[in-house]
C-alpha cells in the first residue's frame, strides 16, 4: 500500500478542489441494492429492516477495504417524493417485480401538454406533489408521510456513519428542469415538445428552476454532506443537438450551479450517456467548484483534456465490466484512469454510474485497491 | 433534384409535409409514389443523422412527422402488396429490466425501415422471444436493455435459440446503454450497438445476408 497523508475526508475535497492528492480517492457509487444482493438477501428486506441492511452496508465497505467516501449511508434518501425530482412510476422488488429486482424507474407518460399551464400557474413545487398524487393514487398528507419517513431514516442512517468519522459524499439529489420533463412527460412526447411548443416549455423551466434552487439550498442548509447530485442524464449530445442544449439545458444548469456555489455547496453533475460534446460549456462552471459524474459512455479521458483545471471528474468503471469482467481488467482500467485522468489532481475513482446489482466483489474490490495501491506513472 | 415533399421531410418541416400530403392526395397522387418520396426524405434525414447533422431528437421528430403523413397516405393504399415488410424482427426487454426509451424508438425506426415488428415490450422472459419467434417466422431477435441483470436472460434466450436449432437462421442483435463487446461476447449475440439508427442499419444487413 501507498504511504497514505491524509485522511478521507482531506482527500475528497482536495480532489474536489483540484488540488493535489497523496493517491487517488476512491468512491463508488455502491448502494444497499448491490448489498443485498451480494449478501444474498432480497431487495425486500430493505423496506422490512432498514437498520439491518445499514449495517450489512457497513459490514461490505469494511470487506471491500474501505474506501474514501460512501455515496448513501443507508436505505433513507432526503428527496424521495419531494419536488426535487421529477414524480415517476415506479417498480420495485415486491411491486411489480420479484423480490431480488432492483427498484426501477418506468418510462410514462405521467404528465400531460395542459399540465404545462399547472406549472405556470401554480408553481413547480405545488404541481409535483399534485403529480405525486396522481401517480400513487394517495392524498398529499400519505406523499408528505413517504417523505418524511424517508428522510428520517437517511438522518437515522447516517449517524452510523458519522461515529465512524467516515465521509457520505453526497447528501441528496436535484434534478434539472428537462430531466424532470423529459421523465415525466417521457422521452418522445417531451422531444416533441421542444420543437412544437419551445416558447412554452421554456417558460416552465424558468418556473421550475426558481423552486429546484430554493428546494435543494433550503434542505443543504437543514444539514449533511455539501455535496449532493445534479442528476442530468436526458440533455446530452446523445439526444440533442447543441442549439436545445444551449435553450433548454445548459442556462438552468448554470443558473443551478452558480446558485449553489454561492450558497457554499459543492454540486456533482450527475452525467449519463455520452456528453463529450457538451463538455467545452462546462468550462464557464465555477472552477473547482464542483465535480461532473461520468457513467463510461462519455469519454472520460476527452473529457480530462477539456476539464483538467478546472472541474472535477469521477468515475468511470463500466457497469458491464465490473458485472462480467476480471479483476485484471478492471485493474488495467483503473491504472489507465489514474495515469491520464489522475494525473495533476481533480479526479475521483468511481463506479460509472451507480455499482451495478451484480457487480463481482473481487473486481469492486480491484477497483479500490488500485486506488490505494497504484500512484499515477510521471 | 429531390420533390418538395423530400425535401419538406428531409428539413423535419412537420406543417409542410402534411399539407403536401393532403394536396397531392387531393390531385390523385399515387400513394405509394408519396410514401415513396416520404421514404427519400427518411434517407436523408438517416444520411444528416450518420453525419452529426443530425441528432436523436431529430430521429424522433422524423419518425412523428412520417408516422402522421402514413396515416394519411394508408388508407389509399389497395394493393397489399404496396406495404412490402423487408424482414420480421421480434424485439423486447428481458426478464427483470423495464427500460424501453431506446427499445422504442428503435421499434420507431425499424417499422419505418420497413420492418415488420413484433414487439413484446419489456420484463420479457427468454422462453417468449422464442415462442414468438417460431410463430412469425421472424429472423432477427433484438435484445433493449439498461441494466445488467439482463445479460443472463439475454445469455438464455441464445441458449433457448440453440437448443431450439433456430440459432443458424436468427441473428441476434443487443442494444442499449449498458451493453459494449464484452457483453455481446458473453451473450452470444451476433451485433451490439447502444445507437438505434445504426441498429436498424445492422438489421437491415442481416436481411441481406440471411439465407433466402
Amino acid at each position: 500500500m501507498s504511504q497514505e497523508a491524509m485522511s478521507r475526508r482531506q482527500r475528497i475535497e482536495k480532489a474536489l478542489r483540484l488540488e493535489k492528492t497523496d493517491r487517488v480517492p476512491v468512491s463508488p457509487l455502491i448502494t444497499f441494492t448491490y448489498v443485498l444482493r451480494h449478501k444474498g438477501i432480497p431487495q425486500t428486506e430493505a423496506e422490512k429492516n432498514p437498520d439491518r441492511v445499514k449495517e450489512l452496508l457497513y459490514t461490505t465497505f469494511t470487506e471491500l477495504g474501505e474506501f474514501d467516501a460512501v455515496s448513501s449511508p443507508g436505505v433513507g434518501r432526503r428527496h424521495d417524493f419531494s419536488p426535487l425530482q421529477g414524480p415517476m412510476s415506479v417498480r420495485g422488488a415486491g411491486k411489480g417485480l420479484p423480490d431480488n429486482a432492483i427498484f426501477q424507474y418506468e418510462e410514462k407518460e405521467v404528465m400531460t401538454v395542459e399540465d404545462y399551464d399547472r406549472v405556470l400557474e401554480d408553481g413547480w413545487d405545488q404541481f409535483a406533489l399534485e403529480l405525486y398524487c396522481r401517480i400513487w393514487g394517495e392524498p398529499a398528507d400519505k406523499i408528505i408521510a413517504r417523505h418524511q419517513k424517508s428522510e428520517s431514516q437517511w438522518w437515522h442512517d447516517l449517524q452510523l456513519w458519522e461515529e465512524k468519522d467516515i465521509p457520505i459524499f453526497l447528501n441528496f439529489s436535484v434534478w434539472s428542469p428537462l430531466m424532470i420533463l423529459s421523465c415525466c412527460r417521457s422521452l418522445t412526447p417531451f422531444t416533441l415538445d421542444l420543437y412544437r411548443r419551445p416558447d412554452k416549455v421554456a417558460a416552465v423551466m424558468d418556473v421550475m428552476v426558481d423552486d429546484l434552487i430554493r428546494g435543494a439550498i433550503d434542505l443543504a442548509r437543514s444539514g449533511g454532506p455539501r455535496t449532493f447530485q445534479l442528476v442530468l442524464e436526458r440533455g446530452s449530445a446523445f439526444y440533442y443537438p447543441l442549439k436545445l442544449f444551449e435553450r433548454f439545458e445548459f442556462p438552468y444548469i448554470k443558473k443551478m450551479v452558480e446558485a449553489f456555489v454561492a450558497e457554499g455547496l459543492i454540486p456533482v453533475l450527475h452525467l449519463d450517456t455520452d456528453w463529450t460534446k457538451n463538455l467545452p460549456y462546462f468550462k464557464e462552471l465555477p472552477k473547482g467548484k464542483c465535480a461532473c459524474e461520468l457513467d463510461s459512455t462519455t469519454d472520460i479521458f476527452k473529457a480530462k483534456e477539456i476539464l483538467q483545471d478546472h472541474i472535477c471528474i469521477k468515475g468511470d468503471v463500466p457497469a458491464a465490466m465490473l458485472s462480467l469482467g476480471t479483476p485484471e481488467q478492471v485493474e488495467t482500467y483503473c491504472k489507465k484512469l489514474i495515469d491520464f485522468v489522475g494525473k495533476r489532481g481533480g479526479f475521483i475513482l468511481s463506479t460509472g454510474c451507480n455499482c451495478p446489482i451484480d457487480a463481482k466483489f473481487e473486481n469492486l474490490k480491484a477497483m479500490i485497491d488500485t486506488a490505494k495501491n497504484y500512484l499515477p506513472s510521471t | 433534384m429531390v420533390s418538395e415533399l423530400t425535401a419538406a421531410m428531409a428539413d423535419l418541416k412537420e406543417q409542410e409535409v402534411q399539407e403536401l400530403v393532403v394536396q397531392r392526395l387531393q390531385s390523385a397522387a399515387s400513394p405509394t409514389a408519396l410514401l415513396k418520396e416520404l421514404h427519400e426524405g427518411l434517407d436523408i434525414v438517416g444520411e444528416r443523422y450518420s453525419n452529426n447533422e443530425y441528432y436523436l431528437s431529430e430521429l424522433i421528430l422524423s419518425s412523428e412527422i412520417f408516422k402522421q403523413a402514413a396515416a394519411l397516405i394508408e388508407p389509399h393504399i389497395k394493393d397489399i402488396d404496396a406495404k412490402q415488410v423487408i424482414g420480421k424482427i421480434v424485439i423486447g426487454t428481458p426478464s427483470g429490466d423495464i427500460h424501453d426509451i431506446g427499445k422504442n424508438i428503435t421499434v420507431t425506426l425499424l417499422r419505418i425501415a420497413g420492418f415488420e415488428v413484433f414487439d413484446l415490450g419489456v420484463d420479457v422472459e427468454p422462453h417468449a422471444f422464442i415462442n414468438k419467434l417460431q410463430e412469425t417466422n421472424a429472423s432477427i431477435i433484438g435484445l433493449s436493455a439498461l441494466i445488467t441483470p439482463a445479460f443472463e436472460p439475454m445469455k438464455e434466450t441464445v441458449t433457448l435459440l440453440n437448443q431450439a436449432g433456430l440459432r443458424e437462421r436468427v441473428k441476434v442483435i443487443i442494444g442499449g446503454g449498458v451493453t459494449t463487446e464484452q457483453v455481446r461476447h458473453y451473450v452470444g449475440a451476433d451485433a451490439q450497438t447502444m445507437d438505434a439508427a445504426e441498429g436498424v442499419e445492422i438489421c437491415k444487413k442481416f436481411i441481406g445476408e440471411s439465407p433466402k
